[in-house]
């Protein structure tokens, strides 16, 4: 409990807490009652989202479309506000980069909102001061003194945007200081990499085959949602149509989990391999018959003669994705390889990048270095981003900006680089900003706010405004006349259009080709790229390689617990970070799980608990950001170890000249899964194609579904809830599991719980290894109450606290709960959850503002779990006898299934004849968990189908 | 017989063991006394029969105690749970007999000891804290290692020379004179004992 | 026939009178020690349950999949120990064995506050112990009622019935002996309070009569509850279907088990107390014998019970029992416990077939503390090691107990020792009554062989 304690609360500014948070709350309440004017709503005229696509469920709560931006690439979304408090973040269906789903980090930026670690007072050197007087010190008149004519001495650093207004803001102020220098960093993304003018995008519905090399697109990038969604609807109904996935990389990705043929090798091999590729299809033609010989190994030979091979039998139909470690060339070989495939054009197409300062090197953080090494930064705004944690470690750029005369951080905490400013001025949410941006297409959206600051926090608007002078500016005015004169919505109602829907139609940008093939020439013959070296020049050396962490990205979310405690989708650690071995390579070390090792660069060391990863490449050591924080934030601080202080460079994702040795120290970490392999259980099941075909009409059921007859005291309802969940599907992207942690009200529990096992989440993604340790077949399993139809943990109960519904629902009665915990003994998925601790008590105000108040807080000693979001089941059936009409099963979303980005999960009732939920159960792929038991889930599972062509040449 | 506040006329003699006590009792039962009744710091199942007690009905009231434990056992069951608050658990059957058994049981034998247990006091009259046998001089020791026979007043043959010379005869310690009256014993028991 | 004498000297009854009841009169200094000892003990327990019911279970070790570990080990342990004395006192008098009437008493009292212990366990597992009576069928406002076909209903049931009737036996045994202790009292306080227990008591022949009716009647109502309450505990685990729990096997084998560890509790009291109180004479080598040989017996049906499940484990061909029985007890994560435990269970009490080693009071005190020991890790093995892997792999995780954990344990062992140290104290420790009756007949016997002669 204390430990929770110290997470949540940070003593000196409790006083301060409890007094703004009950002026708030009194003002919740009295608009409870009815009484306007109290609530947060932002002073202008924002306007509600009403085109619901029948995927978002109707409730009481108002919803507004905005926009969520991360590393300058808008996603659309639309949230949930109860009395102007937003409690729910939705994926905004219209919106290109969104279609609905939302992912785990845009789910838990709503409790980033209510933080109670955020800035809250503006900061100089120390002591408390005002908006007036920083205002004072930066505006023009004052400023240009300081910054020479023409400015040269004034630097912004800002993160990568793609926002017209702030592009427009930042015109004006060249127009004052024609010499100043414009900086955009984020250390994830190929934002200012040169030839990152123009983005490659890509149709993966469209694809038979699909191979990626050290590409993640399906869970990381600004359109993974989409690409997630086209890639499932290539394999959403095997018997007419399944895609091919294959994948070659270092360490698992979410995309490597859902590979077909995945192949785990060295970053150099990656190269190698993407210029075979590129080699034999740029010569006419792969050569698809006979087995190739890369170089590389057997595993490599057989990996590339099966993407030759399916090259060669699916032209036009083949898509081929770089990562961002491959650097440049690795972009340019495949957009060249695309284009010598035919997919150019109707899978693969260009759009200039929507990002501010794209493409162009001087941008670069690199040359704010030079600037600053220069002492010719007389005064440097850095908007967000936190670059003084988030840059390399060798880059020393704290140091630099320490010595610069006058500094302000405008941030949402006061962190690492604001440690190094003088001046620190708290950054509004961009739940509380208003402003606008593009998605990765270029789609242009409107971020508008759903509260009014609430630590009385300043918008990027307000800040760029007050540097040019205008420090009273009302950013809505500022967004909506920059529209206005940019000729976007010009009109009231084409704006009002634009705020209802969260995107402005038609602004995406054209499609052009591919245009990368004048760098091809450049990139082909170099063996390696950036960092790269050839295997055979260091077979022992370990490459360490970097990518943000799949929760807390950059670090940007670091302070916040959903994500923290967020089971990492590949090895399941939470509550930090950890370097990742393959069981060769840990072998070699003498390490192995939770030891920590030692790794050395000539630019910094660290040290850090390994995980051994089986399907990881050989002497590779796999890092992520984001962790080993030092600024203000109460959970962020002493989790996991700071990656950054060994990252080479920016842009560059490979470290070759590291050293790494075992430190002789031991971590137990925080993982949620200890064991790994099904132990021939099989809850997961999978069946290759050839397989599937055979079963293929499925035989008719055995059971019929059980209403209950003819014992059924509580009455059989017209709805009977069921999910189906397709494993084949599942890319583990774990944003059900936030999703459900936001709309359940599922307590967080810190992590000396988690490794007791007691952590809260109704619905965690089961991961099972199988097979050899190199090559392991991966399963996924979104594992949640199974709503037994004949469920154990009913009949045990002493006090009847576990009921069932007319409906089909397994209730759990959290009022009648005594806690004797024996449901949770003899539920045979351990899916039941029990309340340890108060774990609600130590919440701030604010976080508590977070709950939804559709659910019961649970208290101490209470059993919980899965209800099947039965609070929207209810609203929908009240709304629909308010209409008076019948109640489509269709018509309720749970909260899993709508964040879902490959709509893997599927629910609806029974009763509903046609519905998806229904039909899915017809599939051949269809079974129950753990069906001898006789408990009769409510939950279907799908088997995945592994199309690996080794299979079907078999078949 | 059962032994009650003896009336006036009444003698009791203290014996050294116990089977010089038995032997005494036989005798006087062969000489056609009836109003008989003996203390003893153990039970003596030798002298049952010639005691003569009647038939006790403690084991039939046991037996409509546990048949009531048990049938209360199980109605409380069937209201709760078939009845009042009948609920879909697990699809389990409403009525779930076999589940309602071990409850049941419990209750049966629960009500049965019960009645065991208060009905031995009820019919021994117990607690009584006052006895007029407990006047008798040295009768403490009859919880440790004496045994009296004591001889009703009322009996027939009962009669204040020959008794207390049976009684001697049979190698009484003592004889003295139990009178239900608070002095009468004592001062009885000294002039038995003077006249020896 | 020397070595099966129940009762050793010629004392008469006043002078065996006092000599068993010398306890109630003068107090040992190692009465002294052991008491505060115990007293110490019992602080912690109180401590532990404050902290528990303060903070959470959570201060416990308990997670998902382990949702009941210790404290239920510590239950089921406490109500096994719990059937030795109604198993000696009613059993064996219905078996019409005079040798009980020298132990009887102490194995009941054991009994009593073996079962006061056991019942808080159940209490302070609950999340909300505050709410303890929503077990209990009672009228309520909230209309709702306790659901019956849980086993946790019956649990509760057998338990207090089992309780309720062992004292009320307990009780009615002690009458006459407190009879006897009142009209020996020397301060006017204690023959006061001893009459009043007493009822007044006099010991006449209908008195008698009908009291043997009656305790034989409750004798043969406490012997089948002996069976039950155990069989019922039992099904707390049977009627789940987590592998390691749902077996048909589980009554009887807890039956067993729980029988061996009271007889092992009733050896490890018994052994000081008659060193202590020189009460050689009453509660003799014979004794130890013959519970000595009941042990036996009992540890040989466990390790039958042991061998069975496993190999109904083996023979079902299920994948999770063979998993439970045959893999994740002996070479999981538990491994050594369930050695240890078998060690202790299974080749303990063989050293009795050795008569010499029957008789030795460091014998039997040592292999009393080992299966005392064996019996609560069989308990541990059953419930955790068959909790922490059931179904699913993904949710396999391991238990390790907190301070909190071992203080109840701790603690109720010395709450159990100071109820022991005050019953000794003041209540008569042995059925006076019988022995006497006993040491009559053994006379009579006597007499009449030499008259045969």
């Amino acid at each position: 409990m204390t430990d929770y304690a110290a997470l949540f609360t940070s003593a000196q500014e409790m006083d301060e807490v409890s007094r703004r948070s009950f002026l708030k709350l009194l003002g919740a309440s009295m608009a409870l009652a009815g009484v306007d004017g109290c609530t947060r709503m932002p002073a202008e005229k924002i306007l509600q989202y009403v085109e619901q696509p029948p995927e978002v469920t109707p409730g009481v709560a108002s919803h507004y479309a905005t926009a969520f931006s991360m590393d300058g690439y808008a996603t659309g979304l639309v949230v949930d506000s109860h009395e102007g408090r937003p409690t729910k973040i939705e994926g905004n269906p219209l919106h290109p980069a969104s279609l609905g789903a939302s992912t785990a980090q845009q789910q838990a930026s709503l409790l980033q909102l209510y933080d109670p670690d955020r800035g809250r007072r503006i900061v100089q050197d120390g002591r408390a001061s005002s908006w007036d007087a920083w205002a004072a010190e930066w505006t023009p008149s004052v400023a240009r003194s300081r910054v020479g004519s023409r400015g040269e001495g004034l630097h912004l650093l800002l993160e990568p945007t793609s926002s017209p207004t702030v592009a427009s803001l930042l015109d004006k102020l060249r127009g004052m200081y024609p010499g100043m220098g414009v900086y955009f960093y984020s250390p994830a993304g190929p934002a200012t990499m040169p030839g990152g003018a123009s983005l490659a995008q890509y149709d993966l519905s469209a694809a038979d085959v699909i191979v990626c090399f050290d590409a993640d697109p399906l869970a990381t990038g600004p359109m993974s949602l989409a690409y997630a969604r086209q890639f499932a609807d290539g394999r959403r109904h095997p018997a007419t149509r399944m895609n091919r996935l294959y994948v070659a990389e270092p360490a698992y990705t979410c995309t490597g989990m859902a590979a077909d043929d995945r192949l785990r090798c060295r970053p150099a091999v990656v190269q190698g391999l993407l210029e075979r590729v590129y080699a034999s299809v740029s010569h006419g033609g792969a050569s698809g018959a006979g087995a190739v010989s890369s170089g590389f190994g057997d595993g490599a030979d057989a990996w590339l003669t099966n993407v030759l091979a399916d090259i060669e039998s699916h032209r036009g139909r083949v898509v081929v994705i770089a990562g961002d470690r491959l650097g440049p060339q690795g972009q340019a070989l495949a957009a060249a390889i695309n284009g010598a495939i035919g997919a150019t054009g109707s899978l693969v197409w260009t759009t200039p990048s929507p990002l501010l300062g794209a493409g162009d090197a001087g941008s670069n953080l690199a040359k704010l270095k030079e600037a600053l090494d220069a002492n010719a930064v007389s005064s440097l705004v850095c908007i967000g981003g936190n670059a003084v944690y988030r840059s390399p470690g060798s880059l020393r750029l704290g140091d630099g900006i320490r010595r610069v005369a006058h500094s302000t951080y405008v941030g949402l905490h006061a962190d690492e680089t604001s440690q190094a400013s003088h001046w620190y001025v708290p950054l509004a949410h961009y739940l509380e900003s208003w402003g606008d941006a593009r998605a990765y297409d270029g789609t242009l959206s409107v971020v508008q706010p759903l509260v009014q600051p609430l630590f009385g926090a300043r918008q990027e608007v307000e800040v760029l405004s007050a540097l040019a002078g205008e420090a009273a500016a009302d950013p809505f005015t500022v967004v909506r006349s920059n529209w206005q004169s940019a000729g976007h919505a010009a009109s009231d109602d084409a704006w009002s259009e634009v705020l209802r829907k969260g995107v402005l139609e038609g602004s995406a940008y054209p499609r052009g080709a591919s245009g990368r093939s004048d760098s091809v020439a450049s990139a082909v013959g170099r063996t390696g790229g950036p960092g790269l070296r050839p295997v055979e020049d260091h077979p022992d050396g370990i490459d360490v390689i970097f990518a943000a962490d799949a929760r807390v990205h950059d670090g940007r979310f670091s302070n916040t617990a959903w994500l923290q405690e967020l089971p990492d989708p590949i090895t399941k650690l939470t509550w930090g970070n950890a370097g990742l071995l393959s069981p060769a390579t840990a072998r070699r070390l003498g390490v192995a799980t939770g030891d920590v090792v030692a790794i050395e660069r000539a630019g910094g060391s660290m040290r850090i608990p390994v995980i051994v990863s089986p399907g990881h490449a050989d002497n590779v050591l796999a890092l992520s950001f984001g962790y080993g924080r030092a600024g203000a934030e109460s959970v962020a601080r002493g989790i996991g170890a700071n990656a950054y202080e060994i990252w080479p460079a920016v842009g560059t994702f490979v470290a070759t000249d590291a050293t790494v040795r075992s430190a002789g120290a031991h971590r137990q970490l925080a993982i949620t899964q200890s064991h790994w392999s099904m132990d021939a259980r099989d809850p997961a099941q999978s069946l290759s194609l050839a397989e599937y075909q055979r079963k293929t009409p499925a035989p008719a059921r055995k059971r019929q579904l059980s209403l209950y007859q003819p014992d059924a005291p509580n009455g059989v309802a017209a709805q009977q809830w069921a999910m189906t969940i397709d494993l084949g599907n599942c890319i583990g992207c774990s944003a059900c599991v936030v999703a459900c942690q936001a709309e359940n009200n599922i307590p967080v529990v810190g992590p000396d719980d988690v490794r007791k096992s007691r952590e809260m989440h109704w619905l965690r993604i089961d991961r099972y290894l199988d097979g050899a340790e190199n090559d392991p077949a991966v399963s996924l399993q979104p594992m949640l109450c199974q709503q037994c139809e004949k469920a154990p943990c009913e009949y045990v109960c002493p006090v009847g606290a576990a009921t069932h519904s007319a409906d089909g629902l397994n209730e759990m009665v959290y009022n009648r709960c005594v806690g004797t915990r024996f449901c949770s003994n003899n539920c045979p998925y351990k899916v039941r959850r029990f309340n340890w601790f108060d774990y609600n008590a130590e919440l701030a105000e604010t976080e508590r503002m977070a709950k939804n108040p559709d659910v019961t807080v649970r208290e101490r000693g209470v059993m919980e779990k899965c209800t099947f979001c039965v609070q929207r089941i209810r609203e929908a059936e009240i709304s629909s006898q308010v209409d008076g009409r019948a109640l489509r099963g269709s018509e309720v979303v749970t909260a899993c299934a709508q964040a879902c980005p490959t709509r893997a999960i599927v629910f609806g009732s029974l009763t509903d004849p046609g519905s998806e939920v229904v039909t899915s159960r017809a599939d051949a792929r269809a079974y129950q968990v753990l069906e001898e038991l006789g408990t009769e889930p409510r939950v279907q599972y799908l088997a995945r189908i592994r199309n690996a062509r080794a299979a079907e040449e078999q078949a | 017989m059962r032994d009650r506040d003896w009336p006036a006329g009444s003698f009791a003699a203290e014996f050294a063991d116990a089977n010089a006590l038995v032997a005494a009792v036989r005798s006087l039962r062969a000489r056609g006394y009836s109003g008989i009744e003996t203390y003893s710091p153990m039970p003596l199942p030798e002298l049952d029969a010639t005691l003569r007690f009647r038939k006790s009905r403690l084991p039939a009231l046991v037996f409509v105690g546990g048949v009531a434990g048990g049938a209360i056992s199980y109605f409380i069951q069937w209201y709760a749970d078939v009845y009042a608050y009948p609920l879909n658990l697990g699809g389990r059957p409403v009525n779930a007999v076999t589940a309602f058994i071990i409850p049941t049981f419990e209750g049966t034998i629960l009500g049965a000891a019960l009645v065991a247990f208060f009905g031995l006091w009820f019919v021994l009259r117990l607690p009584t804290y006052w006895h007029s046998v407990f006047d008798l001089p040295g009768f403490e020791r009859a919880t440790v290692d004496r045994y009296w026979v004591a001889v009703s007043g009322e009996d027939a043959r009962a009669g204040a020379e020959v008794t207390p010379n049976e009684l001697r005869a049979l190698g009484a310690l003592r004889v003295v004179v139990l009178d239900g009256a608070e002095d009468a014993g004592a001062a009885g028991g000294v002039g038995l004992e003077g006249a020896r | 026939m020397n070595d099966r004498v129940l009762l050793h000297g010629n004392a008469g009854d006043a002078a065996l009178t006092d000599s068993l009841l010398a306890p109630l009169w003068r107090t040992p200094s190692l009465w002294w020690m052991l008491f505060v000892v115990s007293c110490a003990g019992t602080v912690l327990f109180v401590f532990s349950i404050y902290w528990t019911i303060a903070k959470g279970i959570g201060t416990w070790g308990n997670n998902i999949p382990v949702a009941w570990a210790f404290a239920i080990t510590d239950f089921v342990w406490w109500i096994g120990i719990g059937h030795a004395g109604t198993f000696i006192s009613a059993f064996l008098l219905l078996l019409n064995q005079k040798w009980r009437g020298s132990v009887n008493r102490v194995a009941e009292a054991m009994t009593i506050f073996a079962l006061v212990n056991a019942a808080m366990f159940p209490l302070l597992h609950l999340g909300r112990p505050w709410f303890f009576y929503w077990l209990a069928p009672y009228p309520a406002t909230m209309g709702v009622w306790p659901n019956f076909k849980s086993s946790l209903p019956w649990d509760v049931a057998a338990v207090t019935t089992y309780f309720t009737v062992s004292l009320l036996f307990w009780y009615m045994g002690l009458v006459p002996d407190l009879a006897s202790a009142r009209d020996r009292a020397v301060s006017r306080a204690r023959k006061l309070a001893y009459g009043i227990f007493a009822l007044g008591w006099r010991g006449s022949g209908y008195q008698w009569q009908r009291y043997r009716i009656a305790y034989v009647l409750l004798a043969a109502l406490a012997t089948p509850l002996v069976i039950s309450v155990h069989s019922v505990v039992s099904l707390d685990f049977a009627i789940a279907q987590l592998p390691g729990w749902h077996s048909t096997i589980f009554p009887p084998y807890f039956v067993v088990g729980a029988i061996y560890s009271g007889l092992a509790m009733v050896l490890m009291l018994l052994i000081p107390l008659r060193r202590a109180f020189h009460f050689e004479d009453v509660i003799t080598e014979a004794h130890l014998d013959r519970i000595a040989k009941l042990m036996l017996a009992m540890g040989l049906m466990l390790a039958y019970s042991y061998a069975m499940e496993t190999f109904m484990a083996w023979y079902s061909g299920d994948h999770f029992e063979r998993y439970t029985y045959l893999f994740s007890r002996p070479f999981g994560p538990y491994a050594v416990l369930y050695w240890i435990m078998t060690a202790l269970n299974v080749l303990t009490p063989n050293i009795f077939w050795s008569r010499r080693l029957r008789r030795s009071t460091p014998a039997l005190f040592i292999a009393s503390f080992g299966i005392l020991i064996g019996m609560w890790l069989e308990r541990f093995a059953i419930i955790v090691t068959s909790l922490n892997r059931d179904f699913l792999p993904s949710s396999w995780h391991f238990y390790a107990p907190s301070w909190v954990d071992f203080g109840l344990l701790a603690g109720s062992i010395g709450l159990f020792g100071m109820l022991f140290l005050l019953f000794i104290r003041y209540v008569p420790t042995v059925a006076l009554s019988e022995v006497k009756r006993l040491r009559l007949e053994l006379a009579n016997e006597a007499a009449g062989e030499v008259a045969g002669a």
